[in-house]
């Protein structure tokens, strides 16, 4: 009794888990609100019963630990391996096909019963049918077995150890035994165990990248500075990296409370959309079953109708009918041709998906899911992340600033022309500023022996020989990048020798307070220099002076005015803009002048503007390019990035997302609500834009506007987007690096991961990913893939071809009365054998000369099968085929003594064994043996025909709008199944052991007529 | 506001959907026109290349060989996967049954009449008198002696006649077993000593035909048989089969005089000849 219980709360907690799931999968949708970030110290403290010196106890430790679970991400329930596998067995296409195997296996054991003989048809249909479920069904099993490791993924980037304060003692403990209220320890190179309010801090930086998509460190202290959890910098979250300081905080989230822990869970629990090619297919099976039972019905019960009424329709007997009656035989054959043509169908779809995957991977596109490949060539939007994706994620000098001009340094990954500045006065570098320049040479000079000496960043040595870009840096982002700018100019030579001979004699480090730096130089000359680097406006607030036209000058407000403007300028475009100014120290302060920090006891005020540099993060050169290529193949490509509406705003007119001139930039909702819908403006949109708005609104906005941007936007609102596009029936294709992007990669279509800069939740959530982090790749991959649907296309337009010529006998059979044309073994072999090879061989065929100039295609209405195809393949190519088969039958026929108006109404006759003496056209008898034997040659001639006319099918599908003379006949495997089937044919109808007999003017004939 | 709807998103294909409609049916109208054209101008011109008399391959080089197959009558006809003959002789309906089967077929013999005539000439052959070209060899229904149709073939009696025909094949001409010191070893008995009584070497130009049980049983059950004619065959002088008009195939009429009632007797009959 007690057990029985136990069985039923059991089977009701199985049940509710499915709810819980869905509920947590909505739970992990919403943005996290919370005010842990914003409430008062004291107050979190009480709410959390910790104290903010000491910690908890380990008793409260220990009893919260036991209420709330450990610190972990919980893995999203499994099925057992099994199950999944017997349901790949019987998803819709596979039910078919055992229901066709059951129908056969029913008639042989039908058979069997009441006339004792072994119906082998029937036996080998079946046979071949069960074993192609069963292939299909594995290989579907192993395709799908793989969507396991997000979680895992997650995991490795929690951290195993933390440091806590329990009871006033520093401890080291296991992280997944964290717990909120938990008093921890950071400091730089940990990972971050758990959401932390930060309490106190020293210069403590966190790497946000993976999560808001910023490039740079970002700081991190006790005051709150924005209601936004994801903005405010008194907050760290679960697994982000500490690059600099150490800090001190409250853990107020744990396992999957936390941001990450979310995403992680959103991510894993996500389903993703099924793949256009998989609902393209269902679609075609849908539409063949149907046809198939209405073909099988209709004529069952015709043949019921006609001559067997007096059998009543007892299920029982309709079993009988299947198996012994020629129209149920028959009836039940035409519902498995079409079975067998979708068999064909699904070898050629993988095929056509393993040939292209390859192709791709070694274009460097690593292609996880199959059907993958064809999304991308319907792909009609892609949400690009910025950072990583479409940038290199490494900041970069982009332009500088002296003696009064901008110039643009080059930010391509390479910079070449980076070290034309080595030269000096002949130098030609920008004719077009030429003479200019020649004169701001010196002003260079001046700037880059500041950018040299107030830089901390240091190469790391015994790299070299390496490309100075690749070498790596010790330091800050963005004085690596200065560093890197000043080694490939080589102005002053190495940096580090320049550094060498001018000796460092004091600095003062960066401060989020001063937002300066200053060092202290003692030149070759003797004399020292204070060099100062920072925010532009505090740089200039310092200077009097100014070096312009080769020469200080007095700072007037005239040239003040000039430099704000040029400051100004460059952060409009996104850039980072940092100040530079020096001043050379009287000859009272020498090499060995106590210089002290702390107060500074040098003067550092009245100082020498030298110049500007602003920074960016570039983008990878290749985008821009490919970009342009997306437009003219009709793709949106939408920008999503968790940076800054500026920054993102900048670099999306690089690459070229955002070309309209004009742009409006909606920061909030009121902006939204009073919208024009101009279609030819860009957008960008604001995250907390985007917060307030209705899943309408969004989708008004994705429809409306063909370029927008969306910045500052967390993890769920990247997954809003691309439902939001999923909504308007567009196929999205996401490109992100990220954690912050990991859900958006699994709802979308199709995500693709980049392969070097990826994380690798990243990669995991994607289908595709791109070794070597190239987007143009994207563009091979919409290329390929719309090959995919066009050869698909053409492999299914030759393959329902000869489908008339097949079913059409029957027909003529079963309403025409003739002897039977074409038997099932000769259409087996059709079928599976001589024209499964040039079906696939279409997966060969390249691409055709429109391909990347037409828009994507329509998922409602550019079905895989279209009418049209339908038209083409069975009303035109099927009928001629069927004609040409029906030629040869008639013929052969005749030249036998059987004219065609005879052979109406004889089959009754023609099929009794009994009758031993048919007599044709000429008076001869023929005995039934004789009969068979020329009906089996008919069957013979009727798949010669089929073949041969097939092999114009082939070259007709080959190709869609080029003509057959622009295509060419390259595709070499295309030219060899051709062999391959006629040599196919050949043995069927030549080789002994097959029983129908040879028949040499067959081919002559149809060759001619065909 | 002005944000334009969704359901703008499908647009329906209604403008000049019928007139497309109605120029695919025309295209298609012409099309199979054509096609159909294409292909009775093809078969038009096949036909034409056949011989209304001879048929284009013949013997050896068509399906039926040159091996005709040995044909019945009466033929059972409401199951037409058997060759059993159920029959009960003192039943009326069920003899008269087999009766009309039989005169369907022998119809042709009794009234030559009724088939078409030609140019053939019909003549009484003999041995030595074999047609020409143009004449075709009577086949004499007195020549089955007791099996007539005045006697219902017998069959009130249950001692039935059963016709035996050999499958005509345009151009065949048999190779007799006419020496009887070169009779196959399986040829029966019965059938050997009849050959070997025959003395004058141009009547032994003949297929010879056999019948007996299949198994030992069957022979006891079947009892004695009599053939009609008397040759125990299908004369020589009717072959070969030319396609010529008013050309009847010889027939051998086969009677059982005493089969053993109420049981399934297996009956093989054979022709023979050096080609079969």
């Amino acid at each position: 009794m007690a057990s029985l219980f136990r069985k039923k709360v059991e089977r009701k907690k199985s049940l509710s888990r499915k709810e819980i799931s869905l509920a947590r999968l909505e739970n992990f949708r919403k943005e996290v609100i919370t005010d842990t970030h914003s409430v008062a110290l004291g107050e979190l403290c009480r709410r959390l019963q910790t104290d903010r010196e000491t910690g908890l106890t380990p008793e409260q430790a220990a009893e919260i630990l036991a209420k709330t679970g450990p610190n972990i991400l919980t893995p999203s329930t499994r099925t057992p391996e099994i199950i999944k596998f017997i349901r790949t067995l019987i998803q819709g296409f596979s039910l078919l096909l055992w229901i066709g195997a059951l129908l056969c296996f029913a008639a042989v054991v039908i058979r069997m019963i009441t006339t004792h003989e072994t119906d082998s048809d029937n036996l080998i249909l079946g046979c071949v049918l069960v074993v192609v479920v069963v292939l299909t069904g594995c290989f579907m099993y192993f395709q799908e077995h793989k969507s396991q490791k997000i979680m895992e993924s997650f995991a490795n980037m929690v951290p195993p150890k933390a440091a806590v304060i329990r009871n006033g003692e520093t401890m080291t403990i296991m992280s997944k035994d964290l717990v909120i209220g938990d008093l921890v320890e950071l400091k730089f190179g940990d990972r971050i165990p758990a959401d932390i309010r930060v309490i106190h801090s020293q210069g403590f930086k966190v790497d946000n990248s993976a999560l808001t998509g910023e490039s740079e460190p970002q700081f991190r202290g006790s005051e709150c500075t924005s209601d936004n959890i994801l903005e405010t910098k008194n907050f760290t979250f679960f697994s982000t990296n500490a690059v600099e300081g150490t800090a001190r905080g409250i853990v107020v989230a744990c396992g999957d409370q936390t941001v990450m822990g979310r995403i992680a869970g959103l991510t894993a629990r996500l389903q993703p959309n099924k793949t256009p090619i998989a609902r393209e297919l269902e679609h075609f099976m849908k539409i063949i079953s149907v046809w198939a039972c209405f073909l099988g019905v209709i004529f069952g019960a015709a043949a019921l109708a006609m001559n067997y009424s007096w059998i009543e329709a007892s299920l029982f007997l309709i079993g009988i009918i299947v198996a012994n009656v020629p129209e149920g035989v028959f009836s039940q054959f035409l519902y498995q041709i079409h079975v067998l043509c979708l068999v064909g169908l699904l070898a050629t779809v993988t095929v056509c998906l393993s040939v292209t995957a390859k192709k791709m991977a070694a274009k460097n596109c690593l292609v996880k899911n199959l059907e993958a490949v064809e999304t991308l060539g319907s792909t009609s939007i892609i949400c690009s992340d910025k950072t990583g994706t479409l940038t290199q994620n490494k900041m970069t000098v982009c332009h500088f600033w002296c003696d009064n001009a901008v110039i643009h340094a080059d930010s391509t990954t390479n910079q070449e022309e980076a070290k034309n500045y080595t030269e000096n006065e002949s130098y030609n570098f920008a004719e077009k500023t030429s003479l200019f320049f020649k004169v701001a040479v010196l002003g260079f000079k001046i700037l880059m022996r500041c950018a040299t000496l107030c830089n901390r960043a240091e190469f790391i040595h015994g790299e070299e020989d390496k490309p100075i870009n690749l070498r790596q840096v010790r330091g800050d982002a963005s004085e690596e990048a200065i560093l890197k700018f000043v080694e490939l100019s080589k102005i002053e030579g190495s940096p580090s020798k320049f550094r060498h001979n001018n000796p460092k004699l004091l600095e003062i480090p960066f401060s989020s307070t001063t937002k300066y730096q200053i060092s202290v130089h003692a030149l070759e000359n003797g004399r020292c220099l204070v060099v100062m680097k920072g925010a532009p406006e505090r740089i200039l607030a310092r200077c009097t002076k100014i070096f312009i036209n080769n020469e200080t000058q007095e700072l007037t407000d005239d040239l003040r005015r000039i430099c704000d403007r040029a400051c100004t300028e460059l952060a409009e475009k996104g850039e980072r803009v940092l100040g530079f100014c020096d001043l050379l120290l009287d000859e009272s302060y020498t090499r060995n002048y106590q210089f002290c920090a702390e107060p500074p006891n040098f003067p550092r005020r009245e100082l020498r503007f030298v110049g500007f540099m602003s920074l960016i993060d570039p983008p990878r050169p290749q985008v821009p390019d490919a970009v342009e290529r997306c437009r003219t193949a009709g793709i949106r490509v939408v920008m999503v990035t968790g940076d800054h509406p500026i920054t993102a705003k900048a670099i999306a007119r690089q690459v070229g997302i955002i070309q309209a001139k004009e742009s409006i930039d909606a920061f909030n909702i009121n902006i939204i609500e009073t919208l024009p819908a101009f279609k030819d403006k860009a957008i960008v949109i604001h995250g907390s834009t985007l917060r307030d708005m209705t899943n309408e609104e969004l989708d008004n906005i994705l429809y409306n506007y063909k370029e927008i941007v969306f910045a500052r936007t967390s993890p769920t609102q990247k997954l809003q987007i691309v439902e939001g596009c999923q909504r308007l029936g567009e196929i999205v294709a996401v490109t992100g690096d990220g954690v912050n992007d990991a859900p958006a990669l699994k709802r979308a279509d199709i995500g693709i991961a980049m392969g070097i800069s990826g994380s690798e939740v990243s990669q995991q959530s994607a289908d595709m990913i791109l070794l070597d982090d190239n987007f143009a790749s994207i563009i091979t991959g919409v290329e390929e893939g719309r090959k995919i649907f066009d050869n698909l296309k053409k492999s299914i337009a030759y393959t329902l071809a000869s489908n008339v010529p097949e079913i059409l006998p029957f027909l003529a059979f079963v309403l025409g009365n003739i002897p039977l044309p074409l038997g099932v073994m000769a259409i087996l072999c059709i079928d599976l054998l001589t024209d499964m090879l040039p079906a696939i061989s279409l997966a060969y065929e390249k691409a055709e000369s429109d391909i990347m100039l037409r828009p994507p295609r329509n998922p409602k209405t550019d079905n895989l099968v279209t009418r049209k195809l339908y038209f083409l393949a069975y009303g035109h190519i099927g009928l001629i085929e069927a004609m040409c088969g029906f030629f040869i039958y008639f013929a052969i026929m005749a030249e036998h003594g059987f004219m065609p108006c005879q052979l109406f109404g004889l089959r009754q006759q023609w099929d009794s064994e009994s009758v031993n003496d048919l007599r044709d056209y000429y008076g001869q008898e023929w005995s039934y043996q004789n009969r068979k034997e020329l009906e089996y040659t008919c069957y013979t001639a009727f798949m010669i025909s089929v073949v041969v006319t097939q092999w114009a099918d082939l070259i007709v599908c080959k190709t869609r709008i080029n003509s057959i003379v622009q295509q060419g006949m390259g595709n070499m495997i295309l030219n060899i199944s051709l062999v391959v089937e006629t040599v196919v044919a050949c043995m069927l109808s030549y080789l002994p052991q097959m029983n129908y007999l040879k028949f040499y003017p067959v081919m002559f004939r149809c060759w001619n007529y065909a | 506001m002005n944000f334009s709807n969704k359901k703008s998103f499908q647009k329906l294909p209604t403008f000049h959907f019928y007139q497309i409609s109605a120029k695919i049916g025309l295209f298609y109208l012409i099309f199979y026109g054509m096609l159909a054209a294409l292909v009775a101008i093809c078969m038009w011109v096949f036909l034409q290349t056949l011989d209304p008399r001879i048929p284009k391959w013949q013997e050896d080089s068509s399906i039926i060989g040159s091996n005709p197959g040995l044909g019945f009558r009466p033929m059972p006809k409401n199951n037409e996967e058997s060759t059993l003959i159920w029959l009960q002789g003192t039943n009326k309906i069920n003899y008269l049954n087999w009766y009309d089967n039989i005169m369907e077929f022998l119809d042709k013999y009794y009234t030559p009449g009724k088939i078409e005539k030609g140019n053939a000439y019909v003549k009484t052959c003999t041995y030595t008198e074999l047609p020409t070209e143009t004449e075709v060899c009577e086949v004499d229904v007195k020549s089955w002696g007791e099996c007539s149709r005045d006697q219902y073939f017998n069959y009130y009696r249950s001692s039935p006649c059963i016709f035996l025909k050999l499958n005509k094949i345009y151009g065949w001409t048999p190779d007799y077993y006419d020496d009887p010191n070169d009779l196959p070893p399986d040829m029966p008995k019965q059938l050997k000593e009849h050959i070997g009584n025959i003395t004058r070497p141009e009547e032994r130009r003949n297929i010879w035909v056999s019948c007996e049980g299949e198994n030992p049983a069957d022979v006891e059950y079947l009892g004695k048989i009599k053939f009609y004619p008397s040759i125990q065959g299908f004369p020589g002088y009717y072959f070969p089969f030319r396609n010529s008009e008013g050309y009847l195939s010889p027939l051998v009429a086969v009677r059982f005089l005493r089969p053993v009632s109420g049981i399934v007797i297996n009956i093989e009959c054979r022709a023979w000849a050096k080609n079969i």
